[in-house]
């Protein structure tokens, strides 16, 4: 599903990037970890093709995904539901209005749109709040919106960059719970996370940066 | 549907600027109007005395049959003669008494007829019929029989010389204008995209289509000119109306069977159509600069 063959990355001279090949199979979840400005963002942003690469070949889907056009990449990123490290709520809706926005974009009809949107806020524990905006909202509500949001379009990969980094370890765990739920029926889930609670609970496989390179994985068996 | 709601969204966050720049694309067309409207009036009339010009060609009083026989087979047989009418001196006398009948009395104490007879010659209308009338003319005055040629040569060429010089003007105008209205749309409409950087970003990042993207935008543009062209033609229009209540008597007076004529409709059309066209440009070159970012990523 999704494949890494020596990609090289760089902002502006800089290696944010280095060297990184690794297979993801379709249905697989997988952790990314490592230090603050490792590259874990920097790297989920490669596999929606927010950024692209100097060096090497992102696969995803089978895609060469530094050789797809503008015009033809709403159909990547169609199938990615992604949660957003800085969340990226639209501060002028409501949270029932950010997430059935997703579902509008592709075009979904109104009943269904309303539906979903409804279904997604409770899975994440904020159907009650559905008409507060963003900024009323704490920080850890916030995130679960963005969750909720990545999940209304029952993606194929998830990528999700530190949905948990605002919450307290209940909830968390709760969140990894969803996001494996997720995960059982078919979805294939990236975890970008330096949480070493939430690794150790997800009996998953981890891919461990530090300055750019991979330098630890761990397979499950 | 969606669509709609999002452009009409778009304006009314921004609804100080949406009409400043709406209204200055008015008053850019009326403008452009104002002139057309001066062009297309000049311009019937002209064509008015186009058709109305006549070579005329006065006989000496004694001219002999044979003369004026010769003179007639000439005329009926120019290829550039649509037509022609010959003028008795005896009609020529009636018609001019009938055209002054209050004054017939005194007319009829005259006793005598001092109009010549003519031959009054209709050219087939061509591009360059002026200058045939001219060549016609040099001609005719030269034959044995012929008094002496008339039409109005000067006052036409000068008022053809006019309405070119007009033409020009209005194009240059009209392409002045219209990047103009280019780059104040395009200048609103970016500041109605930029207003909306994170839902745009949100629906690059979802999945949106870039037509799905950038339709309310261009719906926003083309909205601008629309409006543009609307109002100001209304205003055209009520002009005209007013300008025809107050002075059509004495237009009357001035040109039988003339009216003041309003921007003809396939002008209209072409106007609304090139507003549009204005609109969606002004869109495209914001959405272009703005989407050129992410297209770089
Ligand atoms: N847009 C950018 N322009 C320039 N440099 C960037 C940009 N984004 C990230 N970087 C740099 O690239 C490196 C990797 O950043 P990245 O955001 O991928 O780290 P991260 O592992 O997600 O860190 P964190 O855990 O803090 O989120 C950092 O050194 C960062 O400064
Ligand atoms: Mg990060």
């Amino acid at each position: 599903m999704i494949q890494l063959y020596n990609v090289y990355k760089t902002y502006n001279n800089t290696p944010a990037l280095v060297d990184i090949s690794f297979i993801i199979k379709k249905g697989a979840f997988v952790f990314v970890t490592g230090p603050s400005g490792a590259g874990k963002s920097t790297l989920l942003k490669l596999l929606y093709r927010w950024e692209n690469y100097d060096r090497g070949q992102v696969l995803v889907n089978g895609t060469n995904v530094g050789k797809i056009k503008f015009n033809r990449l709403w159909k990547l990123r169609r199938k990615i539901g992604v949660v957003f490290q800085d969340y990226k709520l639209l501060q002028r809706k409501t949270i029932l209005e950010n997430v059935a926005f997703v579902l509008e974009i592709v075009g979904a009809d109104k009943k269904t749109i309303r539906f979903k949107a409804w279904e997604a806020l409770k899975n994440v524990g904020l159907s009650h709040k559905k008409d507060a905006y963003p900024m009323e909202l704490s920080g850890g509500e916030q995130q679960r919106v963005a969750i909720a949001r990545a999940l209304v379009n029952n993606p194929k990969i998830l990528l999700a960059d530190e949905p948990t980094g605002n919450l307290d370890p209940e909830l968390a765990s709760e969140i990894l719970h969803l996001f494996e739920q997720a995960n059982n029926e078919g979805t294939t889930v990236v975890f970008a996370t330096h949480s070493q609670i939430i690794l150790q609970e997800g009996n998953h496989a981890v891919i461990t940066l530090k300055q750019g390179k991979i330098v630890d994985t761990r397979v499950v068996v | 549907m969606r669509t709609l709601k999002t452009t009409i969204t778009n304006i009314k966050s921004n609804k100080q600027l949406f009409f400043a720049s709406v209204g200055t694309i008015t008053i850019a067309l009326s403008i452009l109007g104002l002139f057309l409207f001066v062009y297309i009036n000049l311009n019937s009339v002209l064509s008015f005395w186009n058709d109305q010009v006549q070579l005329i060609v006065y006989l000496e009083d004694e001219v002999s049959m044979h003369e004026k026989k010769k003179l007639e087979k000439m005329v009926s047989s120019h290829s550039e003669v649509e037509s022609f009418d010959f003028v008795s001196r005896e009609k020529a006398w009636k018609n001019f008494q009938a055209m002054f009948s209050e004054k017939s009395a005194f007319l009829k104490g005259m006793g005598f007829n001092p109009l010549p007879a003519s031959f009054n010659l209709k050219i087939k209308p061509t591009p360059n019929r002026l200058e045939k009338i001219r060549t016609l003319a040099e001609q005719m005055k030269q034959l044995p029989g012929v008094e002496s040629v008339e039409y109005g040569e000067e006052w036409i060429s000068r008022f053809e010389g006019f309405i070119i010089l007009m033409r020009v003007f209005l194009l240059a105008l009209g392409a002045l204008l219209s990047l103009g209205a280019v780059l104040i749309i395009s200048n609103t409409v970016k500041l109605s995209i930029s207003s909306r950087k994170d839902e745009i970003e949100l629906m690059l990042l979802s999945g949106g289509t870039p037509g799905f993207i950038q339709l309310p935008f261009f719906l926003e543009g083309i909205l601008h000119g629309l409006l543009g062209a609307v109002v100001s033609l209304a205003l055209m229009k009520s002009i005209h109306l007013y300008v025809v209540n107050q002075f059509q008597g004495a237009i009357e007076t001035f040109g039988r069977s003339m009216d003041f004529q309003f921007i003809p409709f396939p002008l209209i059309m072409t106007i609304v159509m090139a507003s549009i066209l204005v609109g969606w440009l002004g869109s495209f070159f914001s959405l272009h600069q703005f989407l050129g970012v992410y297209k770089k990523l």
